[in-house]
């Protein structure tokens, strides 16, 4: 796959501003989760395989920068990925606001998914209320994020299709 | 159909990709973080640093200047208190320095010798936790340079400073590449640490809360607790287990007590010295030994 390195380099950018610029820009105490924006996106624009494909390496390259266990954000991912990828094609509005609703409520239901899976391992020691509340607020600042981000990653997966159709 | 063979193939690559998922999960709980896949980890932070020290290096100034822009309207106040703190703070060290040499001189007649200070090495935060379940940072001092995993780590008094230990408790080491480390923080709810009150000698197990304040545990419900009691690491000994911390470093103040009826232990919340959000610079104990 042609586009396999300037896919690498959204998921590596993701990581270095998720770990240096965001943790000093939360809202209510919550980072964004940018994995999960960029994932959902990508899906979104390339179908249900890609968004497999990406959600399991972002999850993975995420997974190996933490203590937590290893595998979670990649299952996560990969699921999440491919039902977004699915889920578009029988989504027909054309509203432009559609990549912020996707992204917020893909990023809240895959951070109660993730603490969900943790938890049946033993491992999500910081309780149910934290969850739902960093499921709520990431997913709103990952809605709100995803103006910026949109373009640029659509800019990506359309790189090699036509160097000069961007946007609509 | 092509469209259907479509279909079927992505599923297959879905469920592939899900297993894989599922073994990596599965070896890693077992193998704990000695197993194999921890060399992975420790190559992606080594990867990671390098760009992580760069991006902060540009990024904490901008930081500091919007952070200093919102508290522009008390920092008139807060130089003053300052100055004044300094100006107790230099009688003391005058007195500690006396105190120090009086100290060396009776050490000496005893025939005894001074505790080893423990050695410190200076590392910079350049980034944080990439989850918004874990509470760790990452120090862009390594393996080369000394750290080890288990290490102690205490904030810094500031960059140019002399390494005191005026700073409060921080964390230790997790994780190590040779040129940078990934420290937990004592704030992270995985974190366990002995703490003493330093004005009952009451001690207690302390567990982070993420963001709320830490909860000391095993307190007696007769214990004499007061709201703003210091309280520090303390050094223990329980069979092979051997507290991490030196003894009688700063870990934060009790900022809430709630005694329930009938229960045998009080419920201490202990508020962090440190300010997590604005650590830039951390000091790691490298000599000691100490317990992974």
């Amino acid at each position: 796959m042609r586009r396999a390195v300037p896919f690498a380099v959204a998921i590596f950018t993701a990581l270095l501003l998720q770990t240096t610029v965001f943790p000093k820009v939360t809202l209510a105490g919550a980072k964004p989760e940018l994995m999960y924006m960029i994932v959902i996106i990508l899906a979104m624009l390339e179908g249900p395989s890609v968004g497999a494909v990406i959600g399991f390496s972002g999850g993975m390259a995420q997974d190996f920068l933490q203590n937590a266990p290893k595998g979670v954000t990649a299952l996560t991912l990969t699921l999440l990925g491919y039902t977004v990828g699915l889920a578009r094609t029988y989504i027909v509005t054309p509203s432009p606001l559609l990549p912020m609703m996707l992204v917020g409520l893909g990023t809240f239901g895959g951070l109660l998914f993730y603490g969900i899976v943790s938890a049946l391992i033993g491992q999500l020691s910081t309780g149910w209320l934290y969850l739902f509340k960093i499921a709520l607020f990431s997913g709103v600042y990952n809605g709100l994020l995803t103006p910026v981000f949109y373009p640029l990653l659509k800019r990506i997966s359309e790189g090699d299709r036509s160097r000069f159709l961007f946007g609509r | 159909m092509p469209s259907r063979q479509k279909a079927r193939s992505t599923r297959l690559l879905v469920a592939t990709l899900v297993s894989i998922s599922l073994v990596v999960i599965t070896v890693d709980y077992r193998s704990g973080s000695t197993g194999p896949l921890e060399a992975f980890g420790r190559l992606a932070l080594a990867i990671m640093s390098p760009f992580q020290k760069g991006v902060s290096k540009i990024t904490n100034p901008i930081g500091d200047f919007f952070s200093g822009l919102a508290r522009l309207p008390t920092l008139e106040s807060e130089n003053a208190r300052l100055r004044s703190e300094l100006d107790a703070t230099q009688s003391q060290i005058i007195k500690a320095a006396t105190d120090l040499s009086r100290l060396a001189t009776l050490e000496e007649l005893l025939g005894t010798k001074a505790a080893l200070a423990p050695e410190t090495v200076g590392a910079v935060v350049v980034g944080s936790s990439v989850s918004n379940f874990e509470w760790s940072i990452i120090i862009d001092k390594g393996s080369s340079a000394g750290v080890s995993v288990g290490a102690p780590v205490v904030a810094s008094p500031g960059t140019d400073a002399p390494s005191g230990f005026t700073g409060g408790l921080v964390g230790h080491v997790v994780r190590t590449t040779p040129y940078s480390s990934d420290v937990q923080l004592i704030i992270d709810p995985d974190s366990q640490i002995a703490g003493r009150m330093f004005s009952s000698g009451e001690t207690g197990l302390i567990q982070g809360q993420g963001e709320k304040d830490m909860q000391m545990n095993l307190i007696a419900a007769s214990a004499p607790v007061r709201l703003g009691d210091l309280v520090s690491t303390v050094a223990f000994q329980a069979g092979d287990v051997q507290s991490r911390y030196p003894p009688g470093i700063v870990i934060g103040k009790v900022s809430h007590i709630l005694q329930d009826a009938g229960s045998p232990d009080k419920y201490v919340q202990v508020r962090p010295t440190v300010d997590f959000s604005s650590l830039e610079f951390v000091l790691v104990v490298v000599n000691q030994e100490v317990a992974p």
